[in-house]
């Protein structure tokens, strides 16, 4: 009855640094052989690489909304996925869509971001909801631009539509416009 | 080999032919003979196997298949990073164990977990050697033991996340896409988004914390770290 030896179970974080983060061999020996001995750790542990594999299905398939970064998106392509993108600088705009091919779609966003202490993109879709608020988004400033990757399952439904993107730096409660990025996009026809 | 005895009508890997090994990752209604199998402690287990020999015990084979496939599988994942070898790799370990108890030759049954773990170890060492350790088993048991089809555990329903990922701030969504896609450790993660190490691995807890809530039906905004 091995769950009844699992005195101390093991915490999330100490099961997502052994399968994430490559911890020392020594430590790894150590939470590998109580993963072994314990059948409670070890279907946590499952649960784990179960969320991996869906969330690898989700994004391969540009099933939801996301900020990626530059480096990720070369992953995605390296992998295979197929990968439309879209590179728009501020106050312009480009004429899009999305093909039977695509997996995914990414607006990649030029922007001075040197200096920003929090970035917001706020999405203006007339096709369905009202402008939707991305806050708080993770990006480098330095690399002067974000990739954003909207659902694609939305973009396939789209008619012919104008989107705008806008970027808005917040600092201290103030709020300053980076740059708007209108998207003329169609749907495909082959 | 017969570690066949069939403990859930769903998610049983048998392999094809007259002999060997089911596991099943799942178990859903386990037979009230097998119930009482897992029940009991490992070493327990182990003696009745080896009690047994020369004939077989199919049903105590059969729970310590169910016990340790999926930890094995869980390592071969972690070390070979391929689905196909982790599953050649719970079938190996498998095959060696129940031969070697049959033998007589696992003098500790209390120490079965160790055995197991460094059976897995050695493999997967012998594996990036290029050694064909599975080469050699399949030859010196030729004919006893086919090759298996492997049924991982079921797979969580992408359609049942997504909603939940949706219910996650912009940055815990992107923390938790960045570590789980392939398997990027917190430092590469904070490397790519200009975070500390510290900051992406509280964010990947707490979005685990909460991606489990939603799943569970409770309530995902609930920061439970």
């Amino acid at each position: 009855m091995i769950d009844a030896a699992c005195k101390t179970p093991l915490t999330d974080a100490q099961l997502l640094e052994y399968w994430l983060d490559g911890v020392a061999a020594d430590a790894e020996d150590v939470l590998e052989e109580h993963v072994f001995a314990c059948d409670r750790c070890a279907r946590r542990l499952e649960e784990i690489v179960g969320l991996a594999d869906a969330v690898r299905q989700i994004v391969r398939s540009g099933g939801t909304v996301a900020v990626l970064t530059r480096a990720f998106v070369e992953r995605l392509r390296q992998d295979g996925v197929r990968v439309r993108e879209y590179r728009v600088e501020p106050g312009e705009g480009v004429n899009c869509t999305i093909t039977p091919e695509d997996d995914l779609v990414v607006s990649r966003l030029r922007a001075p971001l040197e200096g920003v202490a929090r970035l917001d993109v706020v999405v203006h879709d007339p096709g369905e909801r009202g402008p939707v608020r991305l806050q708080d988004v993770p990006f480098d400033p330095g690399a002067a631009e974000i990739f954003v990757a909207p659902l694609a399952a939305s973009l396939r439904r789209l008619g012919t539509v104008v989107q705008r993107m806008e970027l808005i730096a917040v600092d201290d409660s103030r709020e300053r416009q980076l740059g708007v990025y209108t998207f003329n996009h169609t749907p495909y026809a082959r | 080999m017969a570690c066949e005895g069939s403990v859930t009508s769903a998610a049983v890997v048998t392999l094809p032919g007259k002999r060997g090994i089911s596991y099943a990752p799942e178990v859903a209604s386990p037979s009230p003979q097998l119930a009482a199998l897992g029940s009991l402690d490992d070493a327990v287990l182990v003696r009745r196997i080896i009690a047994a020999a020369p004939a077989v015990d199919g049903q105590a084979e059969a729970e310590l298949c169910r016990r340790f496939g999926p930890r094995v599988r869980l390592y071969g994942l972690k070390h070979l990073r391929d689905p196909a070898a982790a599953a050649d790799l719970v079938q190996d370990v498998l095959m060696l164990t129940l031969q070697r108890l049959r033998a007589g030759r696992v003098r500790e049954p209390e120490r079965i977990v160790s055995f197991m773990l460094g059976t897995c170890r050695q493999m997967v060492i012998d594996l990036r050697r290029g050694q064909n350790r599975r080469q050699r088993l399949l030859e010196t048991f030729a004919g006893d033991v086919p090759i298996s089809e492997f049924a991982p555990a079921p797979p969580l329903d992408a359609e049942r996340l997504r909603p939940c990922l949706e219910r996650l701030t912009e940055r815990e969504r992107t923390v938790v896409l960045m570590s789980f896609y392939d398997g990027r450790s917190a430092a590469e993660v904070a490397r790519e988004l200009q975070l500390s190490t510290a900051n992406v691995r509280v964010i990947r807890h707490r979005s685990l914390r909460r991606l489990r809530g939603c799943l569970d039906g409770g309530d995902s905004t609930e920061d439970s770290s």
